[in-house]
């Protein structure tokens, strides 16, 4: 009592209860951070991703050879991602339909922008990927961390009804304990929070940009039919 | 380093998250002991001033009249033994006295006798018997001289031991006194609370009674402070701190001398204001 509690003898000095709330939190603080770096790579990549690829494609480069270098990495195991997926799924629509012959130019450009279409959602739902879960961490681990505090001074009170002679030593280390549960709650939300918005807006960001490339490619494409 | 993040990239970058995430998290939970860990060692110590002072104000009669009894006591013992000696020296005076006119009875009378017979074989006899007689005499006296001479050393030394062992006596005595006296009066500061209208250097004096087993008869208030909530609180205090277990160690003799009515001073001095 009178020298202080460390905070480890706090921590297992805890209620299970509240050791339980703890150790959820702390999961959750873990997969968040895995989650806020995993996305941050993803998503930076796709940004820097998005402005390579529209400086090859508007550089003047014949489209068919950028279809092949595609063709060329994927077959050298690097992953294409982001726009030019979409660019590739277009382009090879666009080609079959074409190779056909009989197809007219309107039904081969709407067949072409359906396989973009197609592809920017699945890119889409690749970069949304686990950002719910950020926004869950974010808005739930506040909760939860509350929920550790009340059983935690719950327990504080109970003990000190037990006690003939009320004093602030035998209360103090039950609220600490629960007052921590209510801090590691809200040490995972915050981070939690502020790289759901970070990552919202990057997203928008580079969504916005896969559909302004979509209606450029169909344009060219557009007028590729009509100056045949 | 294009080639480096593209194979991040490639298991999603996974991996690499979960050890950032896991180092981060120890990290701070590290940091967090580590804190705590210093914090502990430069923790200042509170110490906390005396609140009250509960002095003993000896005004137990029994003592007052057993210390004076005492010291009339030693008072005629020193007399007795003056008177004693007195005696002894008179007596001695007289048997000298007495044996000097013995001696001169016998000289008187030997004279008378010898003086029909040969003169000068009386006067020699005479001269003989009396020088053996003065020997005798003299070495008489050297032994009685002697004799209240070991005497008065020894009763000396007999009165210096006796006086030691008491003086010993009181000291582990006071001792005892003393820490009873601390116990009872921690108990009763760690249990009294001021009211709100205590001001420093008010004084109130309590006089409680006790049982032997430590248990509070009676608390009095003897001195009021002038202000009943103060006087209130103490009597509280005291109530509240009693029964006082460590008393029923102490041996009968000074409890009964010394705890069984005792006063005890209220008076703060480490108030604010």
């Amino acid at each position: 009592m009178n020298d202080g509690i460390s905070l480890i003898e706090l921590i297992l000095n805890a209620s299970v209860a509240v050791q339980m709330v703890m150790l959820i939190l702390l999961i959750l603080s873990i997969v968040s951070w895995v989650i806020i770096v995993q996305r941050w790579l993803v998503l930076s990549s796709a940004q820097k991703g998005v402005f390579g690829f529209e400086q090859r494609f508007w550089s003047g480069m014949d489209l068919s050879q950028l279809y092949k270098e595609g063709s060329q990495m994927q077959q050298d195991n690097v992953p294409v991602v982001g726009m030019e997926n979409i660019f590739r799924a277009g382009f090879k629509e666009f080609m079959r339909l074409r190779q056909q012959g009989s197809v007219d130019g309107e039904a081969i450009l709407e067949g072409a922008q359906r396989a973009m279409r197609v592809a920017y959602s699945r890119e889409e739902e690749k970069l949304e990927k686990h950002l719910a879960f950020l926004a869950t961490v974010g808005s739930v681990s506040p909760y939860v961390g509350l929920f550790g505090t009340v059983i935690g001074i719950m327990n504080a009170f109970l003990g000190l009804a037990a006690q003939a002679q009320a004093t602030l030593q035998v209360v103090a280390p039950g609220i600490a304990e629960a007052l921590f549960a209510t801090g590691m709650g809200l040490f995972a939300a915050i981070p939690a929070v502020v790289a759901f918005n970070r990552y919202s807006s990057l997203l928008d960001n580079v969504t916005s940009g896969y559909i302004t490339f979509t209606d450029e490619f169909s344009s060219i494409l557009h007028r590729q039919i009509h100056t045949n | 380093m294009n080639n480096m993040f593209n194979n991040l990239v490639i298991f999603n970058g996974y991996p690499f998250s979960v050890i950032v995430a896991v180092t981060f998290h120890s990290l701070i939970l590290v940091l967090l002991i580590w804190m705590q860990s210093r914090s502990t060692t430069e923790r200042l110590e509170l110490i906390q001033p005396t609140v009250i002072k509960a002095l003993f104000i000896d005004e137990n009669p029994q003592t007052l009249n057993r210390q004076a009894a005492e010291r009339r006591a030693a008072d005629e013992a020193q007399r007795e033994l003056q008177r004693r000696q007195q005696e002894q020296q008179e007596q001695q005076e007289q048997q000298e006295r007495q044996r000097r006119q013995d001696a001169e009875q016998a000289e008187e009378f030997q004279r008378a006798a010898l003086r029909k017979r040969d003169e000068l074989e009386a006067q020699r006899q005479l001269e003989r018997s009396r020088e053996r007689e003065r020997a005798e005499l003299e070495q008489q006296r050297q032994r009685d001289l002697a004799e209240a001479e070991r005497r008065r050393v020894a009763e000396e030394a007999e009165n210096q031991r006796q006086e030691l062992a008491r003086a010993e006596g009181a000291r582990t005595e006071l001792e005892l006194i003393q820490s009873a006296t601390a116990i009872i009066q921690l108990a009763v500061q760690q249990v009294w609370n001021r009211p709100p209208s205590a001001r420093n250097g008010m004084r109130a004096i309590l006089q409680i009674r006790m049982l032997p087993t430590g248990e509070l008869l009676e608390a009095r208030i003897t001195e009021s402070s002038g202000d009943p909530a103060f006087d209130r609180s103490a009597e509280n205090a005291v109530y509240s701190a009693a029964p006082f277990i460590e008393l029923r160690n102490l041996p009968i003799n000074i409890f009964n001398s010394n705890f069984r009515i005792l006063s005890l001073i209220f008076q703060p001095e480490d108030l604010l204001n």
